[in-house]
C-alpha cells in the first residue's frame, strides 16, 4: 500500500516537472519572437555625434542654444525595425516626436536630434526611446540658462 | 520643573511657531495673492532629425515616403507648422528649393487635403532630401 502511494507521488512529481519544463520552453520562444531579434542596448545624450553616430560630447546638462542629440545603440538583426524618440518637457508637454525605420544588422547606432532656434526654455526634459512601439529606455536631462 | 520648561522650549514652541507660520501663509494666500504660474513653454518651432549607421529598410518597408523620394536615404524629419508657413517655404527650408513642396504634400496626404492650407501646430513628415 505504502509503495503504491509513493509511486503515485513520484509520478505526479515527474508530471509537474515535465509541465514546468514545457512552460519554460514556451516562454523562451515567445521572448525571442517578441523582440524580433533586435534590442536597444544603450541611449546616450550629448551635444554632437561622430560619423559612427556615437556621442562625442556627452552631457545631460545643456545650454538653451544647444542642439540635443540622443544616440541609440541597437543590437541584433532584422529586415526592418522602427525607432521612435519622444522628447517631453517637465510639465508633460510634447516637445517633439521623430520616427526612424532602420534595417539593423548586428550593432548599429541611430541618432535623433532636436534644436530650437530661439533657445530651449530652462527646465527638466526627458527623451523616451521606443523600439517597434515598445518603450526601450528613457533618459532625463536639464537645460540651464546661459 | 526645569526639565518641563526645557521640554516646552524644545518641543512645543517650535511646533507652535511652525503652525503660526502655516496659518500666516494660509491667510496670506487666502487674501488673493495670485500664485505665480510659469507661462507654458512654446515648442512649436522645434526642429528635429535623425541619422543612422543602419541601412535603410527594403522598399517594401512601411516608410511613409512615397513618390519622387523613393531611392533616397530614407531619412525623415518632422516639422511643426508655425504661423506664416507654406509648403513651399518649408520645402525651401529643408531642401533649399521651394518647388519641391509636392514631396512634403505627398508625404502628408493624410492630413493635408488642400496644399494651400496648412495650420500652425500641424506636425508634418519631411521626407529625406
Amino acid at each position: 500500500m505504502m509503495m503504491r502511494h509513493s509511486r503515485k507521488i513520484q509520478l505526479s512529481l515527474c508530471l509537474a516537472l515535465l509541465l514546468a519544463a514545457a512552460a519554460c520552453r514556451g516562454n523562451v520562444a515567445n521572448n525571442t519572437a517578441g523582440t524580433a531579434g533586435v534590442r536597444v542596448t544603450d541611449v546616450t545624450l550629448g551635444r554632437s555625434v561622430g560619423g559612427d553616430k556615437a556621442i562625442t560630447d556627452r552631457t545631460d546638462t545643456f545650454k538653451p542654444s544647444d542642439t540635443i542629440y540622443a544616440s541609440v545603440a541597437t543590437e541584433g538583426s532584422a529586415p526592418s525595425a522602427t525607432l521612435r524618440a519622444k522628447w517631453s518637457f517637465e510639465d508633460g508637454q510634447l516637445v517633439d516626436e521623430s520616427t526612424r525605420t532602420i534595417a539593423p544588422n548586428n550593432r548599429e547606432r541611430t541618432e535623433f536630434h532636436i534644436s530650437k532656434p530661439d533657445g530651449w526654455p530652462a527646465g527638466k526634459y526627458k527623451v523616451e526611446v521606443f523600439l517597434n512601439d515598445q518603450s526601450a529606455d528613457t533618459k532625463s536631462f536639464d537645460v540651464r540658462g546661459s | 520643573m526645569l526639565a518641563l520648561r526645557r521640554y516646552l522650549r524644545q518641543a512645543v514652541f517650535p511646533l507652535r511657531a511652525c503652525m503660526e507660520k502655516e496659518i500666516h501663509v494660509g491667510i496670506f494666500d487666502g487674501f488673493g495673492k495670485k500664485k505665480e504660474e510659469k507661462p507654458k513653454a512654446d515648442f512649436s518651432n522645434v526642429q528635429s532629425g535623425s541619422s543612422t549607421t543602419s541601412a535603410a529598410p527594403p522598399a517594401a518597408a512601411p516608410v511613409p515616403n512615397p513618390g519622387p523620394t523613393a531611392g533616397t536615404t530614407g531619412s525623415e524629419q518632422s516639422y511643426v507648422v508655425v504661423a506664416g508657413d507654406s509648403l513651399s517655404k518649408i520645402a525651401k527650408r529643408f531642401y533649399g528649393d521651394a518647388n519641391k513642396w509636392p514631396r512634403i504634400h505627398e508625404a502628408n496626404r493624410d492630413q493635408i487635403k488642400n496644399p494651400d492650407l496648412i495650420h500652425p501646430g500641424q506636425k508634418l513628415r519631411i521626407p529625406g532630401a
